[in-house]
């Protein structure tokens, strides 16, 4: 296996999937929420 | 040891180009769901200033409309098209924030009615669909694919299936244009047969998130009709979404034992490898609301940031969907899938309008 190989396999196993990346931005958006720094969000 | 040190430096530059190539898309998401938003505010006054009889068109479809209209005139530039697939990032991130308007005990009861539901609805939809797929002489893994796709969740169940079967790209981008067609029909189709059938936004919602494919068409569906029908579209299309790692686990099994497909060692890693975790995600947040982690000034933020996601999502939906590119995918799958899809719609609305009768809504 080559370096470039190793690094994909590495990035894959440590890498999140989309889904993931989905609920931990939503998670951080509701800290930030909670902790009072967006303290309303128009619409 | 020089490699070591090498390596993250590559990767971190990469991801970083791989973000910035995101932009532009993401802008184009951003700007075509606000003209959709300006023109429900402005439209609607317009009208009513000029005594006009005009119906009021949600912020959805004009987001929808204005999509698909540059999809399908003027297309979406190269530049665009990365960030403009993040509409699924959005989507599934806005169904997270959304759980904080869901009480755990209005979920668990929703939830269970939905679950019954779907149980019923995945049976009849893979056992029609397998029968219309070999009647119509469709290869055996498209309709697979096809039965998939319209049991669970549509695209990403599809591309779940595929690499679990090794299905043939051909079979698989066959599958998806369908399923993306009758999910571009069904925005317009539903709220319509909603609104004539006087269906009730529980109902409505149900059905949406019981019948239409895709995740994003769903919750799109459902927002078309109502607010309320919007979030009981979610909270099913989730339950239907659940049990996609079971479905594709199946699936496995069976082409495996065909001597087509690789057999499932770790049959637990499976369901969790193809488990959707942004239902966790809601589940947690709902929890977390339910147990006054936020207030409710909170709680309106979060949904509002919700409705922001949505937002981007119900314009990719449009962005993403070019008829021409569908029509060349042949006509045999889409018209499987077309009748599929109009058995599930009319055996669903039949579950939906008796488990009314029986919980009341």
């Amino acid at each position: 296996m080559s370096t470039d190989e190793k690094t994909v396999a590495v990035a894959k196993r440590r890498g999140l999937s989309l889904d993931g990346w989905a609920v931990l931005l939503a998670f951080l958006a509701a800290l930030l929420v909670r902790a009072g720094i967006f303290r309303h969000v128009p619409w | 040891m020089a490699d070591a040190i090498a390596v993250p430096q590559v990767r971190s530059t990469q991801s970083g180009l791989q973000l910035l190539r995101l932009i532009p898309g993401v802008l184009l998401l951003a700007a075509v769901g606000y003209a959709g938003k300006l023109l429900e505010q402005n439209v609607g006054a317009y009208a009513r200033a000029h005594h006009w009889t005009f119906p009021n068109i949600e912020y959805v479809l004009w987001a929808i409309v204005l999509g698909l209209v540059i999809s399908n005139t003027v297309g979406v530039p190269e530049i665009f098209r990365a960030g403009v697939a993040t509409y699924e990032f959005w989507l599934k991130a806005g169904i997270v924030l959304l759980g904080a308007r869901f009480l755990l005990g209005d979920v668990l009861r929703l939830g269970g009615v939905s679950l019954a539901l779907v149980a019923i609805e995945l049976a009849v939809a893979i056992t029609f669909m397998t029968f219309l797929g070999r009647a119509f002489g469709l290869r055996p893994k498209l309709t697979s694919l096809l039965a998939v796709g319209s049991a669970v969740c549509g695209v990403s169940a599809i591309i779940a299936t595929q690499g679990a079967i090794e299905a043939d790209d051909e079979d698989s981008s066959f599958a998806i244009a369908a399923i993306l067609a009758l999910g571009a029909l069904s925005l317009f189709t539903f709220p319509l047969i909603g609104h004539a059938l006087h269906l009730s936004d529980h109902a409505y919602g149900l059905w949406a998130g019981l019948a239409v494919d895709n995740t994003a068409e769903a919750t799109a569906a459902g927002a078309l009709y109502s607010d309320a029908a919007g979030k009981l579209a979610v909270l099913a299309k989730t339950t239907r979404n659940a049990m996609i790692g079971f479905v594709v686990l199946a699936y496995a099994i069976y082409w495996a034992s065909q001597g087509q497909a690789k057999t499932v060692k770790n049959k637990a890693a499976f369901l969790w490898q193809k488990f959707p975790k942004f239902v966790l995600g809601f589940l947690l947040i709902s929890v977390l609301a339910t147990y006054a982690f936020f207030n409710k000034e909170q709680i309106t933020a979060l949904a509002n940031l919700s409705r922001w996601a949505f937002l981007l999502t119900f314009a990719g939906v449009g962005l993403r969907t070019n008829f021409r590119e569908m029509r060349k995918q042949g006509l045999r799958p889409f018209a499987v899938g077309a009748i599929g899809e109009v058995v599930i719609a009319v055996v669903t609305l039949g579950l939906v309008a008796g488990a009314g009768k029986l919980f009341g809504f």
